[in-house]
């Protein structure tokens, strides 16, 4: 009786935080997961897909984003409610063998994934005059600066200045006047030609969105950003934002390569940077500079990303500490693996006469074998009462999951099948 | 706040060698040791050899044994999943469990309290490296028979074992003895209904300074946190949680049940836990505040309500106050009454009206015959006091004026309520700079 009396009398004052400064705290996990699959590879995939087929497989990429939007957030909510990272729970719950084994693949496909950002960095650098000698060791020591030094907040300050390159990609596809009709068309009317290189791309642009790493990421960064189940649906928000975002810049890369790439007869590219370059003549100097600056900024991104998801994850599955606000001598391990990455992908770059291209293709198959099974550990642990609580999967959202898992391993059994046969 | 801990990547197995109380040192033991790892999945055989299914976990139960025994084996008979009785084991190999009666009885197997699994909740899952102050995941856990019963005597958290584990066959099965840890010197944190406790973690466990295990608990996932607070004795636990980072206190309140976030909040300096609750939201604050006594979470409504930005908001309502008409003696054992608490560096003293007069330090009254009145002990310098509402900026400058370790928070009238010690202003300060 009496304590509802004072709960009139003594006015508790609501939260100071407004709602926007609320959000600005929760957010991080979703745009950066989110805009780092955007990376020099994804680029590179969607310019193919544009230059390519023209407007005809976006449809391809909202698949991905719907994708990517549903399993970045289970990753984020099970990073918040299990308060652990995806490679501790899968050892923990599927045994140090699928700990280790998924560990390994992740290691190699990140270091080889890294490799392309820096290959991305590299050819980018080269559209305005840079010696990869200079470019690819200057973007390694930015980086690691940037992660290593910088405090918690500073770093995702920098991190969120980066995403603001991709507007560079939104402004290019304006300029180069696309056919819009005929984009949301191919966006949600799905045509599938049947044939070889349409089946890969299609695959490739679903496994460079839907990425291991980010969902590794997501998960291990909403943990070391301490967000509580307070914060769920904040960081909702933040998830489908980021991941959206992720589908509309995607949706603008090929929009431009489709309006100037394909209308003009130009559909083999091999890489982003050759896009950009490929831009010039048809949509002017700036579309080109846009497109190359938004590349660098990719790959900075994700170059900040790809070691630090592969950090997490090995602290995650070894148990040892793993948080940004850690100095060395609290969390070695942590350290260590992403100055490891770091330096082992820039120096495959700068070696002369290293395979790219083979440890490119390497990396996008493990990548994409990869999926298959994490996805289903996610599945699993997010129908695991024990872990989650009340916030396991319902039956309906289970039903989503399955199908996505289940596009994902036809496409993942028709790379495999048309790189191997 | 922050403490490094104290190792980092320290041999613990090390440190084991020499402990006479250990169940390791002894040879027979250390012979006998079987990897739980390597164990599950293989067969189990009754006395002749015959198959009767293959491992899937082991049942232990926790009770006031340092090493807890092996209550019952699950295991995998046909499609079916059975238990059967830990006293039925004849014989652990690396290779195999051989079950001593020929009539087996095979039970459904339920969880119980007081017991875990081993595969499922122990082994891969955090657990607490008391001696080496660290959060690791088991990579083995050792059984060997004593006293008639099959116990869980080690741990192993070494990344050799853990990468053993990799390997097919044989292999994988072979402990290595080098990285054995002492259960004794674990704290496990995951059971299926409760919490695994044992008496012997539970003493070391009191042994350890707040600011470590505020370390240990930061390096913790959400579960197990909330069972290892429920491992240390509540006042223990409660000075720890003062020396958490104040996100991962809030992640941790968030998860406990409110009646044991609103016990442990209760027992931590008022305007510390004011400062925490402050950045709840309200729902999960209000549940929290319910479950408190009335005096306390008054005080603690009261100290929420008001602002970091002013006194009111970084005082700690803790403090000794004595009337100028009470005698030394009395003041003395006030003193010894609260010595547990921050205030024993002297009391308040106040008029008939309750308003502050003056501070005396213990050091005077221990001086002044005990049978004298506090009103002679009034003198100069008298204390510095600001107003409930006096911004952060008058603190500082009251507090650099005055050179004093604390300065008294008076309400309107000029009685006392509060106290702001020097650390509570440099807690104020930091978290001003803006650690974002």
């Amino acid at each position: 009786m009496s304590d509802s009396k004072e709960k009139t009398g003594l006015k508790i004052p609501s939260p100071k935080k407004i709602r926007i400064a609320a959000f600005l705290g929760v957010m991080g996990p979703g745009m950066l997961a989110g805009l780092s699959d955007d990376d020099p590879a994804g680029i590179t995939t969607y310019s193919q897909l544009g230059a390519h087929y023209g407007y005809r497989l976006m449809w391809v990429l909202l698949v991905s984003t719907i994708a990517l939007i549903i399993f970045q957030d289970l990753g984020a909510r099970i990073g918040v409610v299990t308060r652990q990272g995806l490679l501790g729970l899968v050892r923990q719950k599927y045994g140090a063998r699928s700990g280790i084994l998924s560990a390994s693949a992740l290691i190699i496909a990140n270091i080889g994934t890294m490799t392309a950002e820096f290959a991305g960095i590299a050819a980018a650098g080269q559209l305005f005059g840079l010696s990869r000698y200079i470019s690819v060791p200057i973007a390694a020591v930015v980086v690691s600066a940037l992660v290593l030094r910088g405090s918690f907040a500073r770093v995702e300050k920098v991190f969120f200045a980066l995403c603001a390159v991709f507007l560079a990609y939104v402004i290019a596809g304006f300029m180069s006047h696309p056919h819009w009709g005929a984009a949301f068309k191919g966006l949600v009317l799905p045509t599938m030609p049947l044939n070889h290189d349409a089946i890969y791309l299609a695959t490739a642009t679903l496994g460079t969105t839907l990425a291991p790493w980010g969902l590794a990421f997501i998960q291990s960064y909403a943990v070391d950003k301490r967000l509580t189940r307070d914060d769920l649906k904040l960081l909702r928000v933040d998830v489908w934002t980021g991941s959206l975002l992720t589908g509309v810049i995607g949706f603008f890369v090929i929009v431009t390569c489709a309006a100037t790439l394909n209308a003009h007869g130009i559909t083999n590219i091999t890489d982003a940077s050759q896009a950009a370059a490929a831009l010039k003549p048809l949509a002017g100097t700036l579309a080109e500079d846009l497109f190359a600056i938004g590349l660098i900024g990719a790959a900075l991104l994700a170059a900040s990303i790809l070691p630090l998801s592969t950090a997490y994850s090995i602290s995650d599955l070894t148990g040892r500490p793993a948080a940004l606000d850690d100095s060395y001598s609290e969390a070695p391990l942590f350290y260590s693996t992403f100055g490891i990455i770091t330096v082992l992908a820039a120096s495959l770059i700068l070696i002369p006469g290293a395979p790219l291209i083979t440890i490119l293709i390497v990396s996008q198959i493990i990548n994409a074998v990869l999926l298959l099974p994490l996805l289903i550990y996610m599945f699993g642990i997010s129908r695991d009462k024990r872990l989650m609580g009340e916030f396991r999967a319902s039956n309906s959202m289970s039903v989503v999951y399955g199908i996505i898992i289940a596009i994902v391993a036809v496409c993942v059994g028709a790379m495999l099948w048309f790189t191997f046969f | 706040m922050k403490t490094p801990p104290v190792s980092t990547i320290n041999t613990v197995a090390k440190k084991i060698v020499g402990r006479s109380d250990s169940a390791l040192t002894k040879k027979s033991i250390r012979d006998s040791l079987v990897s739980v790892a390597g164990l599950i999945g293989r067969p189990v055989r009754d006395e002749n050899g015959r198959d009767i299914g293959s491992l899937v976990d082991f049942v232990i139960k926790h009770d006031e044994a340092t090493y807890p025994a092996v209550s019952g084996l699950i295991v995998k008979v046909g499609q079916r999943t059975s238990y059967i009785k830990g006293a039925k084991i004849s014989s652990l190999t690396h290779n195999e469990i051989r079950i001593s009666s020929l009539k087996i009885n095979l039970e459904d197997f339920q969880r119980r309290d007081g017991e875990s699994l081993l595969d499922a909740d122990v082994l891969d899952h955090q657990i607490v490296d008391v001696d080496g102050l660290r959060v690791v995941r088991s990579s083995d856990l050792y059984l060997a028979p004593i006293d008639k019963e099959v116990r869980l005597v080690g741990v192993d958290i070494s990344f050799r074992s853990f990468i053993r584990r990799l390997f097919p066959g044989a292999i994988s099965r072979l402990p290595t003895f080098d990285h054995v840890v002492d259960w004794a010197t674990i704290a496990s944190l995951t059971s299926g209904t409760g919490v695994v406790r044992t008496a012997g973690q539970r003493s070391k466990l009191a042994q350890l300074r707040p600011a470590d295990l505020a370390d240990l608990l930061e390096d913790l996932a959400g579960r197990e946190q909330g069972a290892f607070v429920d491992l240390l004795d509540p006042n223990l636990a409660a000075d720890a949680l003062e020396e958490m980072e104040e996100e991962d206190l809030q992640g941790l309140l968030r998860g406990l049940p409110a009646e044991r976030a609103a016990e442990l909040l209760s027992l931590m300096e008022p305007d510390e836990s004011a400062e925490v609750m402050r950045d709840l939201d309200d729902e999960h604050r209000d549940a929290i505040l319910a479950q408190m006594d009335k005096p306390t979470a008054k005080v603690l409504r009261e100290l929420i309500s008001f602002d970091e930005k002013f006194a009111g908001g970084i005082m700690t309502t803790h403090m000794l106050v004595i009337k100028q008409t009470d005698t030394v003696e009395t003041a003395l054992k006030l003193l010894i009454a609260h010595k547990e608490r921050d205030v024993v560096d002297g009391v308040l003293v106040v008029d008939s009206k309750g308003r502050l007069v003056d501070h005396i330090q213990t050091i005077e009254l221990v001086a002044a015959k005990s049978s004298a009145l506090i009103e002679s002990l009034i003198a100069a310098p008298y204390p510095t006091a600001v107003k409930i509402d006096a911004p952060l900026d008058e603190v500082i400058d009251e507090f650099s004026n005055n050179r004093g370790s604390s300065i008294v928070v008076v309400d309107e009238k000029g009685r006392p309520i509060g106290r702001i010690l020097a650390d509570d202003l440099v807690d104020a300060l930091t978290d001003d700079e803006g650690r974002a």
